[in-house]
């Protein structure tokens, strides 16, 4: 095994949305093969970190880059970039008016240039990475919110990416759909994915994180592996925010 | 509803496409027998009756005409009042302004009499007057529609679609305009069917197309209640059989079974 390398970083990175600061100065890495989660309470930057990552939305100073190449509005190194890192949303974002299958194909088919069969074949061995198989032709309209985030996260494979962002991936769902959600992105992980995940879900952090972020105020407050962050907290803020999450 | 009369087990592209289909062959095959069915009429519509299915053909022509043209010009303006670049912005609300607030009539009579004084050699022949009049106009209400549907789209689906790597055209072609112009449907198909009705102003300029037909036999007979209903009732014909069209298109884009 090669030693993990830094793959995504994130040098004093800078944004303002109106007079509000959401990032302060944040600098970090994420290295390959690694699982990193970043909490911290609503409002606190950690989602636009992830959204400045794949420029949804634009830092105003500092620098990312990616694998080495800076995140710019440079439209064809962004569209590179952008096949390199999937994103799963909150709210799935699914293409109501393609199926299923073509919501996965879409972009293999539009950017990569794979044939139809082809891209349908690859399509099909996600899905049935995502138990849902038989829910190939369906639209997102039938499916339950854990089988369209299911989805929304074979899409963002069949780009085949080095990392795969989630944004609180499990917050607009039913209790009982977020397991099947975490199992896929366990699954994931078990697999040696890169991931960043924002989320609210404590137990997944403690049982599949390699590293946790704690997010306050537009700045990392806390960087450490999760035993040592859920077990021994750092300051009182952090063990007020764990108390409150319930872990 | 002719998408009704399909058999359940049928699926929903199908249905339409039959639906389609068979609209088109109806009204295909109306026009052509319009003709012999209304000369078993009594006069004074009888011994006009290929002057009436003439008329009836060059409203149906000058729709389809403006009306395609009309969607082209119609989606460039919502584009282009929808787009980064101001310019384009204000040209399109221009345009739009300009034609919302004036009279279709007074932009037929322009385009015919004014143009050819205001650009020397540029003297349209009525039908291609009209035509260019009724695109422009229903282009303008159009625009508005498909803005409408446009900024319907929820953010999130753009994002989506440039976070997997698509660029700007397939983001468009892709991801927004097929969901932009489900919703625009409904209110593009009222426009068309305005347009055909409205394409008897084209009457003013001379164009022979339906009312004009009418008009000319109901003071050449003196007989206003058989002549123009015979116009009303043709024009009804028309009207139903493009919105039983517009019905099946709306129904193929209904992937969410939303519309009974």
């Amino acid at each position: 095994m090669s030693a993990p390398q830094a793959f995504i970083v994130a040098d004093h990175v800078c944004k303002s949305f109106g007079t509000h600061q959401v990032l302060r100065d944040v600098s970090t890495h994420f290295s390959t093969g690694e699982v990193t989660v970043i909490i911290g309470a609503s409002g606190s930057g950690k989602s636009t970190l992830l959204r400045a990552i794949n420029r949804l939305e634009p830092h105003d100073s500092g620098t990312i880059t990616i694998d080495g190449v800076p995140v710019t509005d440079d439209a064809a190194t962004l569209q590179k970039q952008r096949c390199e890192v999937g994103m799963v949303f909150q709210q799935f974002n699914l293409f109501g008016h393609l199926s299923v299958l073509d919501n996965v194909t879409l972009a293999p088919r539009r950017v990569r240039r794979t044939a139809r069969a082809q891209a349908n074949e690859q399509a099909m061995l996600l899905l049935r990475r995502v138990g849902l198989q038989d829910h190939a032709h369906k639209y997102p309209w039938q499916l339950s919110g854990g089988q369209q985030q299911r989805v929304a996260i074979a899409r963002a494979l069949a780009m085949q990416p080095k990392v795969m962002l989630f944004d609180e991936p499990t917050s607009a769902l039913d209790p009982e759909m977020v397991q099947e959600v975490l199992d896929v992105m366990r699954e994931l992980a078990r697999g040696g994915m890169t991931m960043i995940v924002v989320t609210h879900e404590m137990g997944f952090a403690r049982e599949v994180a390699d590293r946790v972020l704690f997010f306050d105020q537009g700045r990392i407050a806390h960087d450490a592996p999760p035993e040592a962050f859920f077990g021994n907290p750092a300051n009182d803020r952090i063990r007020a925010f764990i108390g409150r999450m319930g872990a | 509803m002719l998408v009704a009369l399909w058999p359940q087990r049928w699926t929903r592209q199908q249905r339409s496409n039959a639906t389609l289909v068979s609209a088109l062959v109806l009204m295909v095959l109306a026009l052509a027998v319009l003709g012999q069915l209304l000369s078993v009429l009594p006069e004074p519509i009888g011994s006009n009756a290929q002057a009436f299915a003439a008329g009836a053909r060059t409203t149906l022509w000058l729709t389809l005409i403006s009306g395609t043209l009309g969607l082209l010009l119609g989606t460039c303006a919502a584009l282009a009042r929808t787009s980064r670049w101001r310019v384009l912005r204000w040209a399109a609300s221009f345009y739009i302004w300009a034609i919302r607030g004036t009279p279709l009539l007074v932009q037929i009579l322009f385009v015919y009499f004014a143009l050819p004084a205001l650009v020397p050699g540029l003297n349209l022949p009525d039908f291609a007057a009209a035509v260019v009049a009724l695109s422009l106009n229903v282009g303008a209400y159009n625009s508005e529609a498909i803005r409408a549907g446009l900024l319907a789209v929820p953010r999130g689906q753009t994002e989506a679609a440039r976070a997997l790597g698509l660029g700007h055209a397939h983001v468009f072609a892709d991801v927004v305009f097929p969901q932009a112009f489900k919703i625009s449907l409904p209110p593009l198909v009222s426009n068309f069917v305005a347009l055909l009705k409205d394409s008897s102003l084209a009457y003013a300029i001379g164009v022979v197309e339906l009312t004009n037909v009418g008009n000319r036999i109901q003071s050449a007979t003196f007989q206003p209640i058989a002549t123009l209903s015979t116009v009303a009732v043709t024009y009804l014909l028309l009207t139903t059989l493009v919105t039983q069209i517009s019905n099946a298109i709306e129904y193929r884009f209904d992937v969410e079974g939303r519309s009974k």
